[in-house]
Order: C-alpha cells, then sequence, then structure tokens
C-alpha cells in the first residue's frame, strides 16, 4: 500500500512539473493578448512609426455632399469630417475621420523645407494642429488651436466664414509598424538568398561527396560548432567582418544589407542540418537508377535527389524565417536600432524584434505596442511551427 | 549507340566543377566558426595592446574589476563574469528538475493525448522569439519580483533584479532542457525497463531508479547545452538585468549585470573605446562558454563512467 502512495506521489510531481510550462506559456500569450490585442488593427500594419508634422497649403474649392455612411461632424462645404479625441498624453485634440476624393484637403502640397511642392496626402486620424484660412474680406486669418475648440466648432468656422483655406497643419497619428514590416521582409530575402546556396551546397557536400577523411570531420564540426555561438556573437562578427564588404555596395554606416548578410551566417546550421535530414532519407536506390541510366553525379543530384528533398529545404527556409522574425541580439548591432519608416537596403532599421528592443528600452517603454508586436511575431511562428508539423507528416509519407 | 566522347568529356568536367563548388561551399561554412574566433579575438584583444589609439587598457584590471562606468572609463569586468556564472547557475537549479520531470511526465507518464499537447507546448516555447520572453519578463515577472520583495518590505529598481533575471533564464533553458531529456529518455535500453519490471518494480520505480539513471549522460549534455544558452542571452536579460555599475551581486532583489547585458548596454557610437571593449567582452563571454562546456563534460565524463 505504502509503494502505491508512494508512486502517485511521484506522479502528481511530474504532473505539476509539467503544468509549469503550460503555465507559462499561457501567461505569456495572456499577457500579450490583453496587453496588445486592442493595438492590432490595419492602421497598425499600414502606417508609419515616427509622428510627422506636416504644413499643407491647399490648391482648390469645391462644394461637396455628405457621404452617406459618415458618423462624425462633416464640413459639406469643405468636404472633410472631423471628430474629438483623446490622446495617451490626456489632451484633447481635434483628428480627421474622413476627406472626401474632391476635397481640397486632397489636394494639399508640402510647406515643410526640403519637401518643397511634394503632394502630401491627410491620413485619417491625423491631428489638427492649426490652419489659416482666408476670411470674405480676404483677410489671412490664423486658426489656432484654442479658437477651433472642438470639431462641431471648427466646421462652423470652417463652413460659416472661411471662403478659401491657405494651410494646414497636422501631425499623423505615428506608432505603426509598417516601416519594420517592410525592413523584416528585406532581411529575410537577403539572408535566404545568400544562406540557402551556401547551406545547401555545403549539405550535398557533406552527404553525397564527403569521404571519412580528416578534413571532413573537421568540416563537421565546424559548422556543428556555429550552431553553438550566441547570436550577439555573430553580432560583433558582422560588424567587423562584413561591415567592409557592404562598404563596397556603397553603405556608410550600419545597414540592413549588413544585417541580412550577418542573419545568412546565422541560419547557415539550420539549413545545412535540415537539409541533410532530408537528403538522408532520399532511398539510395533513387540515386542508383539515375546513375545506372547513364546520368552523371550532377545531373542525378540536381534531377533526381534535390527534387525528391525538396520538403527539407521548405522545412528549412521555414525555420530560417522564424529564426529571422525573432532574431535581436546580432541585429542590434548590425542594423541599428533606429525604426526607419522608409527603409532601403542600404539604410539603417529595425526588424519587427529590433523595433521592441528600440521602444523597449528608450526612457518610457511602450508596453501596448511592444506586445502587440510580439503578438504578431508569435503568431507567425505558430505559423511555421505548424507548417513544418504538416510538411514533416507529408514529407514521411511520400516514400513509405 | 554512338557514344560523344566530347560529350562525355564535358559532363565529367561539369562534375568536377560541381563537386569542387559543393566543396568550396562547405569549407566557407565551416570556416565562419574561425572567422569569428579570429575577429572577435584580434579585435577584442586589441585594447590591452601597447600602442592602441584611444589608450592601453590594462589587462589584469579589465578581468578582475570590480567597477564597469562607461561614462569614467572603468571597464571592470571580474564582478560581471561573476554575476553572468550566478545567475546561469540558478536558472539551471530551477529550471533542470522542472524539465526533466516534464521530460519523464510527456515520455513515459502522461497519457497520449496530453502528451502531445505537452510536447506541443515545450516546442512552442522553444521558438518564441527571446525578444518576445523580454517584453514578459519586464511586464510580469518584474511585476512579481517587486511584489515579492514588498513583501519582505525591500524595495528594488522596479523589479529588475537578479532573481527577474533568473527566472527569466530558467523559463528560457526549459525547452532546451525538456527536449534533450526527451532525447536521452527515449534512447534507454527497452530491455533494461523490462528487467526491472520483471523483477516486481513498479512503473513508477522504474522511471525513477532505471530510465531515468540510466538517462542521466544525455540529461547532463542538455544541461550543458542549456548553460550556453543562459550564458549567451542577450536581449531579454538586459531587459530585466538593470546593469549595475559595481559588484558583484548576490542579493536577488538587486540590480544585476551579466556579459552580455553589459555589450548590449549604451550602444550608440560605432567607434572608440566604449565599442571596442565590448569585443573584450564578447571574447570574454567566447571564454566563459568554452571553459564552462570543457569543464562539464569532464564532469559529464565521470558521471557517465559512474553509470
Amino acid at each position: 500500500m505504502s509503494r502505491k502512495v508512494k508512486d502517485n506521489i511521484l506522479n502528481i510531481i511530474t504532473y505539476i512539473a509539467s503544468a509549469f510550462s503550460v503555465v507559462v506559456l499561457g501567461a505569456i500569450v495572456i499577457y500579450l493578448v490583453s496587453n496588445g490585442l486592442k493595438l492590432i488593427d490595419i492602421h497598425l500594419l499600414t502606417s508609419d512609426y515616427n509622428v510627422a508634422t506636416e504644413n499643407a497649403a491647399v490648391v482648390e474649392t469645391y462644394e461637396y455632399e455628405k457621404p452617406s455612411k459618415h458618423d462624425g461632424i462633416y464640413s459639406e462645404v469643405w468636404g472633410i469630417g472631423f471628430k474629438d479625441i483623446e490622446t495617451k498624453h490626456k489632451t484633447k485634440e481635434i483628428a480627421v475621420t474622413y476627406v472626401d476624393e474632391k476635397s481640397p484637403f486632397n489636394h494639399l502640397y508640402s510647406l515643410v523645407a526640403g519637401n518643397n511642392d511634394k503632394e502630401v496626402n491627410i491620413e485619417t486620424e491625423s491631428i489638427v494642429k492649426n490652419m489659416y484660412y482666408l476670411d470674405d474680406a480676404g483677410n489671412k486669418i490664423f486658426l489656432s488651436k484654442v479658437m477651433m475648440k472642438d470639431a462641431s466648432n471648427l466646421v462652423k468656422i470652417l463652413d460659416n466664414d472661411a471662403k478659401s483655406i491657405v494651410s494646414i497643419n497636422y501631425q499623423s497619428m505615428g506608432g505603426g509598424i509598417r516601416g519594420s514590416l517592410i525592413t523584416t521582409l528585406y532581411l529575410i530575402l537577403v539572408s535566404l538568398l545568400i544562406a540557402l546556396p551556401i547551406g545547401i551546397s555545403s549539405a550535398i557536400y557533406l552527404e553525397e561527396y564527403a569521404s571519412k577523411s580528416k578534413i571532413n570531420s573537421l568540416i563537421k564540426q565546424g559548422i556543428d560548432t556555429l550552431s553553438g555561438v550566441p547570436s550577439i556573437i555573430y553580432g560583433l562578427m558582422g560588424v567587423s567582418v562584413l561591415f567592409p564588404i557592404t562598404k563596397l555596395f556603397g553603405a556608410t554606416s550600419t545597414s540592413i544589407l549588413l544585417g541580412g548578410l550577418t542573419l545568412a551566417i546565422i541560419l547557415l546550421p539550420t539549413i545545412i542540418s535540415s537539409t541533410k535530414e532530408a537528403l538522408l532519407v532520399v532511398p539510395q536506390s533513387l540515386r542508383d537508377g539515375s546513375l545506372s541510366l547513364g546520368a552523371t553525379k550532377s545531373q542525378t543530384i540536381f534531377k533526381v535527389v534535390l527534387p525528391s528533398c525538396i520538403n527539407g529545404i521548405l522545412t528549412g527556409v521555414l525555420l530560417s524565417i522564424g529564426r529571422v522574425i525573432g532574431e535581436s541580439a546580432a541585429l542590434i548591432y548590425t542594423t541599428s536600432t533606429v525604426i526607419n519608416d522608409f527603409p532601403t537596403l542600404l539604410s539603417q532599421g529595425t526588424s519587427l524584434s529590433l523595433m521592441i528592443w528600440s521602444i523597449m528600452s528608450g526612457e518610457q517603454p511602450n508596453f501596448e505596442l511592444a506586445s502587440a508586436i510580439s503578438l504578431i511575431i508569435l503568431v507567425i511562428v505558430l505559423i511555421i511551427n505548424l507548417s513544418v508539423k504538416f510538411i514533416g507528416k507529408k514529407f514521411t509519407k511520400s516514400f513509405n | 549507340m554512338v557514344i560523344d566522347k566530347k560529350r562525355v568529356k564535358q559532363n565529367k568536367t561539369i562534375d568536377k566543377i560541381f563537386k569542387y563548388l559543393f566543396m568550396a561551399m562547405a569549407i566557407l561554412s565551416a570556416s565562419f566558426i574561425v572567422i569569428i574566433v579570429l575577429f572577435v579575438f584580434s579585435k577584442g584583444i586589441s585594447p590591452f595592446l601597447p600602442g592602441y589609439e584611444h589608450g592601453q587598457v590594462d589587462f589584469i584590471s579589465f578581468i578582475c574589476g570590480s567597477i564597469y562606468r562607461q561614462d569614467e572609463g572603468i571597464y571592470g569586468v571580474g564582478f560581471i563574469i561573476i554575476n553572468t556564472l550566478i545567475s546561469a547557475f540558478f536558472a539551471l537549479i530551477l529550471s533542470f528538475p522542472i524539465s526533466v520531470l516534464t521530460a519523464l511526465f510527456i515520455t513515459k507518464i502522461a497519457p497520449k493525448a496530453l502528451s502531445v499537447i505537452m510536447q506541443n507546448v515545450t516546442e512552442l516555447l522553444a521558438s518564441v522569439p527571446s525578444i518576445v520572453y523580454g517584453v514578459f519578463a519586464s511586464g510580469v515577472i518584474t511585476k512579481m519580483v517587486n511584489n515579492l520583495a514588498a513583501s519582505f518590505g525591500v524595495s528594488t529598481y522596479g523589479g529588475s533584479s537578479l532573481l527577474a533575471v533568473v527566472l527569466l533564464l530558467a523559463i528560457m533553458i526549459f525547452p532546451t532542457l525538456t527536449s534533450m531529456s526527451i532525447t536521452a529518455i527515449n534512447a534507454v535500453d527497452k530491455d533494461l525497463e523490462n528487467a526491472s519490471l520483471a523483477l516486481g518494480a513498479t512503473r513508477t520505480q522504474t522511471n525513477f531508479k532505471v530510465v531515468l539513471i540510466s538517462a542521466k549522460s544525455g540529461i547532463f549534455a542538455g544541461a550543458i547545452l542549456g548553460l550556453g544558452r543562459a550564458f549567451g542571452e542577450a536581449t531579454a536579460v538586459a531587459m530585466v538585468a538593470g546593469n549595475k555599475m559595481f559588484g558583484p551581486t548576490f542579493n536577488p532583489f538587486d540590480i544585476t549585470r551579466t556579459l552580455t547585458s553589459t555589450m548590449l548596454a549604451g550602444l550608440k557610437e560605432t567607434t572608440g573605446l566604449d565599442y571596442d571593449i565590448r569585443f573584450s567582452v564578447g571574447l570574454v563571454l567566447i571564454v566563459v562558454i568554452f571553459l564552462s562546456n570543457y569543464v562539464l563534460n569532464l564532469v559529464k565524463k565521470r558521471v557517465g563512467n559512474n553509470a
């Protein structure tokens, strides 16, 4: 009897131990959802992070009908809708809700120095700071925030007093992650473009050619060791070894290209090992068949072996994408932590993970945005995990 | 059949070209580890050499120093090494029993459906990026630590503390430890188990006294791997470490500073001593990981021999 009790106690302990991981995963998901979910919408994905203040002039005037579905306060004379909002800093502001296609506010050109005559669009949710308009007598009148008071008062002034509008000063809402999304895509593209050919070739050499020599076991050991290197060390290597290479392409500082190159090296062990595993499963009879039909070894590899392990390569690609999206330490050194809304290959920028680092390491960490981005990353990782499983299942079926 | 000799020759050359191309790529992949070590070593060692452009740093005071102040140009990493070791070892001590028991649960004890679910949970935890753990840690773990400290009547720096780092690292190395333990347990010879059962031991006794003991070498290998992870973990740790300027830190509610958090702290310029010294810290990190691996592998051999 006491043996049974003892056994039960031990078993219950293992139940409790494994409950820990469920609790941790649950806590992470609940925390991220409760903090970040409300931020996730199309605006988050498509808008800039940095707040842009635009001072724009209005070109011409028309008369407009109120759109049927608009529920805010709307100026029929100017074809623009406003609403009162409260910002995160608890100040009352007037935000743009709707701009008619033909409204003069849809034909703005920038007055910001260095941006002269560039056409700009007033995004919805932008905050109106102030305006200049001409009244009936042709006097130029400044409409400050205090004079605007609220949305309905602003519309009243615009509809009754303004003859034409000279300029509007507004501020985009910001806080979006479009730039980081694009940067992440750049990083995935660059790193895969470089890591895939090198990684697949290395795996082919190790599985199809390499004999059991000392050099080959050294090569294997080198690649195995690579997977144990902390990513922050890769970052150090990136700036010291790869930076001169990106300089040849015209990079003057750390850049997305440099981050991509560094990531390519980080990805190598992943791609090599998943390709190797897939090569191992390809039956030897396939190779023998191809060779005995007169194909050369390289023909066999490219036309028989590689097509039959495409699933393994795909798994490698998916895992790599997950790694790129999640990587942060190496990129802090190589792509900088400056959130860039208009990234190019040679500019600095942040991936999604780096953006989290950037907004969390400032004076006032933005937990909500960080949670929202984390949630997005987590969903992508989940999808990748499921796809890898799905591919794995199909894969084992295909040779049985 | 006519054999086109020219074509045969051509094919042979193509074959050779590809063979050497593949070989070159493999050598390139393997050489990166050499490149990494060489460059980090040469850049990391440069501040200690005479004639260093930003003023030579004394190696002994760097490696034994107990003050690290970027603003005053005092760089001593001795206490940082101790902090790194402390946080990683305590994380391992916390995480080890839980992950081994979880592994045993998944492989031997749980009903099939539950085992599959648990396996998926572990895999998902393994694929959560470190920055997400960082957000979780600075949002949840720090609050927990803060409340705990308050119940002891101790105040913390917003929860950033040695304890927060330990808890975070324990969570982060859990998937590694668990999956390595699962592999080790699955590799245990079925005959051993059957023999134990045939001798009258219960399933549970067999699991704990035969299976776990026979798998200890593999489980230990997992612990070594997990410790390496804990040493090298950077962004998440940097978010809750707090970066103390002197040390070492033994109080769990006090802020701490690890090698990786030091490398990330206040990174702004890309030249000068403050930048170059990060390579030296990175070099120290590599040495710490290498040495701990070496020592633990020696221990592992002993453990394995006694089995």
